[in-house]
């Protein structure tokens, strides 16, 4: 109908007032593009980085090692079960490997601390942080032998340097006490103090040995994911098709509760700011909305003197208003398009506020602030906007339809 | 108990070194070896023998505190042993008995028995400066390390044969080496070292007063020396030694433990 | 005076537009302080967390204590310098600890035990308070003891299980005894609830050896509002040759956080400030060019431009005081309610941690003066502002193209 030409040309007749209110609804797009797209690369970037410390996004588990860990729970035949969800689609790794606790000596001293048996050919740096720490020296060829490579800080307590050895001392799947003796083939350095101080890693064959496990047997499947948000459909898939009531599977927001806590925290906190400021707008919205139909009381009045329904005043208003959210949305994209450039390409540099040490929720956090935005996270916005821009046209819209037309002309 | 059975190691070390086949015939190093072996296990047998008692007194100087307690300790073959405190009566009835790569504690305060776990191992043994891991491992000396003779003949006015043990690449042992030096005669041990990685003395173990206990002379003083704390030491003064006795596996059971 | 009679009318005559001006603008005010009491809150919560649930403002320990946790390595007479902090005006109490190994049925756990002085713990921190299963300690219950709550987990106690507890004593012994679990603490932060075991001051002494002296004294500044570094250098010069440090050097890496927390709230608010005068910018706009034929006949009539000004901006500032009155009221009781409630997020995140402190999962508003002035402070500078343009042009314009203006 001619009601979008219409309304197109009512907004612009009064221009100063449109851009104003359509600059402040891309102001807002603006903050919540800002803000959901950090969050979302930072969420996404933790919860990669944390999968890739030793649980993977989904972790095949045996029943109840979640709450009591120990190292007489072990899956059996991990050689298959990785083949079978290698081939699952959207999985981008299965790692099989062995952790447990340990006390770590040297002549000099002893301290408490976690091993991770690992096989260096399903290994590389983007799946295993501490492979992708090293600093000194490499990571032990096979999954043989008597290799081991441990955290700078450890290394210092114990006084070790490369070709150094020490010696662990566990629990084997008996319960009986083990001591086996490596020596160091490399170093790394997280910055993660706890890590670099308590976690080793070794052969996972020799870990076998020590422990006296069967061939195949692990802790655990560590599977890394092409895309980290859909983590909980890819347990379900695997939870099916891995149907074994010693086994659990579990997604990250299950094994790494904290860093779950906080995320949903973060992200709580920020949609409730934004939603605020959303309300904000809207007030703005409305009030400009409001006004300009007050003052056309007198138009609207002869208009429904000629035969225009209340209710076609009433869609006027309306589609006015989703011009607004159109225009709005523009100037959204105008205003925020170089902005959401220099994020996703460059990036705030906050290393310098943080310091040395990066945890948080046992995890690392990176120092440069970058930007992702989701599919669906613009959507959310986009249905936001034209949600919270239509809501706050409602009113003028059936004030404009309420007119009595005698009335109008009396006009302020 | 464990002190014998380090000493045993070491005595069988002595021993076996002291014959002269292995001494002046390098190039037939494997027999050499293999003799070294042979003759260790037979003085290992002869010192611990098929079991053995003692009563010793330990004594712990550290810069925190200085302890005195007396022990009974039985032990049969290499697995087996069991230790009790005597004194003080505050800690009478406390006991360890290793069995195997396990080691159990009894404490009578609360009559509980609890068993160690390999976080405990390298904790303190009695408050001493022997570790539990060292009760574990002593008993497993000729398996952990390969001895050569580093020196023999007159120091300090003594005739002595200087052992040196290399740990085999495969033992789960934090030493690079241990030095030990006996008396040609009778195979007395003098001093012992241990030495990290580096090659730095790590503790030292030195033998006196030699009396004669269980038919024949031996040093029935020992003390241990960390070197990184020279003012501490822990000493083991014996008493008495009774070999060959007789004692039942139940003897060395957990129900045993508890026995006053 | 006689303007202001004449803006008061003018003001009133116009309801409609003025209620729908001031409404927006005591709106935009609502939000502002209703946002800048949750942000307090939120700062007021993590400070709160990280420090009082455990740590306290300023702890002394002796030198080397924290690097290499030594039994031996003590505040001497340290009952004697809690007492002289608490005559200073702090809050302070000692805690002795001691590593050992916690056993119940067939699973043992090494554990960090400390002994707690009841009554001077509960002047300083709140872990009283947050006991989640059975009950805090007791002086009465010497073999009572709290645990945390993943050790619960890993012993596989409950309150009124046996736990017994094997270390060394400081001469040398075993030191063992046989301990009741009390009580099961909330999160409170990693090291305690993995691995904190916490006994009665006296049952400590006496399990370990240790008749006197403290491995740290937690102290709490009265008023948490004074300055940090000042009181810590009071402490310090109270706890001569013993290393004293605040809770911001103890923990750099929270100290960082918050402080990132606190630079993004206060982006935050700037941000909620532009938004705001945008829309009191647009409302003002309007309020005054919609009116400038009215303006033009008064002009004609001979109202000098400087009165005309005068009594738009008299007009202004009317309608921000109202708004004002009515951001006042509504964000005052609103950020009054979410201080006393709290936006309860436990909904969706049950338990969390956050550089090895828990964080509570409620949402306090904090009311603060600076919450409710600087808001409407803002209100009046940005609508005064906002109409010096439109001002300007009412009163310069000839009065005949005023009343042809559109």
């Amino acid at each position: 109908m001619k009601l979008g030409k219409i309304a197109w040309r009512n907004l612009w007749r009064r221009k100063r007032r449109t851009l104003i209110t359509g600059i402040s609804i891309g102001f807002g797009v603006m903050l919540a593009v800002t803000f959901t797209g950090t969050g979302d690369y930072g969420y996404t970037n933790m919860i990669n980085t944390s999968a890739i410390m030793g649980l993977g996004h989904v972790t095949i588990e045996p029943y109840g090692y979640n709450q009591t860990p120990s190292l007489d729970k072990r899956l059996k035949k991990t050689g298959q079960i990785r083949e079978r969800v290698l081939a699952m689609p959207g999985v981008n790794d299965a790692i099989v490997r062995i952790t447990g606790q340990a006390m770590f000596a040297s002549a000099s001293k002893t301290i408490g601390g976690m091993f991770m048996g690992i096989d260096p050919a399903q290994e590389s740096p983007e799946q295993n942080l501490l492979i992708r720490s090293l600093v000194q020296g490499e990571v032990f060829s096979g999954k043989d032998g008597r290799g081991v490579v441990v955290g700078n800080k450890m290394a210092e307590k114990l006084n070790l340097r490369i070709g150094k050895k020490l010696v662990y001392t566990t629990t084997d799947v008996n319960g009986e006490i083990v001591s086996e003796i490596a020596r160091v083939t490399g170093i790394f350095k997280t910055g993660v103090n706890e890590v670099d101080g308590g976690m080793v890693l070794l052969p996972i064959n020799s870990v076998r040995i020590t422990l006296h496990y069967d061939a195949q047997d692990a802790t655990l499947l560590a599977v890394i994911i092409n895309d980290q948000r859909y983590a909980e459909r890819m347990r379900d898939s695997i939870s099916l098709a891995e149907a074994d009531p010693q086994i659990e599977v579990l997604s990250w927001q299950q094994t790494q509760a904290d860093l779950a806590g906080i995320i949903t925290m973060d992200r709580s906190g920020n949609y409730i700011s934004q939603f605020l400021i959303g309300l904000l707008i809207a007030a703005g919205i409305l009030n400009t909305l409001l006004m300009s139909v007050l003052e056309r009381t007198r138009e609207f009045g002869v208009m429904m003197a000629v035969g225009m329904s209340p209710r076609t005043l009433f869609m006027l208003v309306v589609v006015e208003s989703l011009w607004l959210a159109i225009i709005g949305i523009v100037i959204g994209i105008i205003i925020t398009a170089p902005w959401y450039a220099y994020l996703y390409y460059v990036g705030l540099d906050f290393s310098g506020a943080i310091g040395e040490d990066y945890s948080a929720g046992g995890i690392l956090v990176d120092p440069l602030l970058r930007i992702r935005l989701y599919k669906e996270s613009i959507i959310a916005i986009l249905t936001g906007v034209f949600s919270l821009t239509l809501l706050a046209g409602l009113y003028p819209a059936w004030r404009a339809g309420r007119i009595p037309p005698v009335e109008s002309l009396k006009a302020m | 108990m464990r002190s014998i059975s380090i000493y045993i190691a070491i005595l069988s070390v002595i021993i076996f070194l002291s014959y002269p086949i292995s001494l002046s015939f390098p190039q037939q190093d494997d027999a050499a070896r293999k003799r070294a072996k042979e003759i260790l296990r037979e003085v290992d047998d002869m010192w611990r023998g098929a079991s053995s008692h003692t009563i010793l007194t330990m004594q712990v100087k550290t810069s925190h505190y200085t302890r005195n307690i007396r022990l009974e300790g039985w032990s049969k073959g290499k697995e087996k042993t069991l230790v009790r405190i005597l004194t003080p009566l505050k800690e009478k009835g406390t006991a360890t008995l290793k069995s195997g790569n396990n080691i159990y504690s009894y404490l009578p305060r609360t009559d509980r028995t609890i068993r160690l776990t390999s976080g405990m191992m390298m904790g303190s043994w009695m408050g001493s400066h022997f570790t539990n891991d060292d009760l574990v491992k002593e008993s497993r000396m000729e398996e952990d390390y390969d001895p050569t003779v580093s020196f023999e003949g007159r120091r300090n006015n003594q005739d002595i044969i200087e052992f040196t043990l290399i740990p085999k690449p495969d033992a789960a042992v934090v030493w690079g080496k241990v030095v030990l030096t006996v008396l040609t005669d009778d195979y007395i041990p003098l001093i012992q070292y241990y030495y990290d990685e580096d090659m730095n003395i790590a503790r030292t173990i030195t033998f006196n007063k030699i009396q004669q206990m269980a038919g024949r002379p031996r040093p029935t003083v020992m003390r241990v020396v960390p070197a990184d704390k020279l003012n501490e030491y822990t000493e083991l003064i014996y008493e008495k030694i009774e070999m060959d006795i007789k004692l039942s596996d139940a003897f060395f059971s957990l129900s045993h433990l508890k026995h006053r | 005076m006689k303007i202001l009679s004449i803006a008061s009318r003018s003001v009133f005559r116009n309801w409609r537009r003025t209620l729908i001006t001031t409404l927006a603008m005591g709106f935009s005010g609502f939000i502002m302080i209703l946002f800048a009491a949750l942000m307090a809150g939120m700062l007021q919560t993590s400070e709160r967390n990280a420090v009082a649930m455990n740590l306290g403002d300023i702890q002394i320990h002796a030198e080397g204590y924290r690097d290499d946790p030594d039994l031996y390595n003590r505040i001497d007479n340290a009952a004697g310098l809690v007492n002289k902090l608490q005559q200073a005006g702090f809050h302070a109490t000692q805690r002795i600890y001691g590593f050992g190994l916690a056993a119940a049925g067939s699973t043992s756990a090494g554990v960090q035990m400390r002994g707690v002085n009841l009554k001077n713990e509960a002047t300083v921190t709140q872990v009283h308070k947050h006991v989640m299963q059975g009950q805090w300690l007791a002086d009465s219950n010497p073999m009572g003891v709290v645990i945390g709550r993943k050790l619960a987990r890993t012993l596989g106690v409950r309150p009124g299980n046996e736990v017994i507890i094997i270390g060394q004593a400081t001469d040398g012994s075993m030191a063992n005894n046989l301990y009741t679990v009390r009580g099961i603490l909330k999160s409170i932060g990693e090291e305690v609830d993995r691995a904190g075991f916490f006994m009665v001051e006296r049952s400590f002494r006496e399990l370990m050896v240790l008749p006197e002296g403290a491995h740290e004294i937690a102290v709490m500044r009265p008023d948490r509002s004074s300055d940090l570094e000042s009181a810590a250098a009071q402490v310090a010069a109270l706890a001569r040759g013993y290393e004293t440090l605040n809770w911001r050097q103890l923990r750099p890496f929270i100290a960082r956080v918050l402080d990132l927390a606190d630079a993004q709230t206060i982006i935050m608010i700037l941000i909620t400030y532009v938004a705001v005068a945008m829309v009191i910018l647009n409302a003002m706009l309007m309020s005054v060019f919609e009116r400038i034929r009215e303006f033009g006949i008064m002009k004609a009539i001979g109202v000098t431009p400087w009165q005309l000004m005068t009594l738009i901006y008299a007009e202004t500032m009317i309608q921000v005081l109202i708004a004002s009155s009515i951001s006042l009221a509504s964000g005052w009781s609103a950020a009054h309610y979410f201080q006393k409630n709290g936006i309860d997020l436990s909904a969706i995140a049950s338990s969390t941690s956050f550089g090895g402190v828990a964080i509570d999962p409620i949402w306090n508003a904090h009311v603060t003066t600076k919450a409710l002035a600087l808001p409407i402070v803002f209100l009046f500078v940005i609508a005064a502002a906002a109409v010096i343009y439109p001002a300007i042009k009412a009163a310069v314009i000839h009065p005949v193209k005023a009343i042809h203006y559109h």
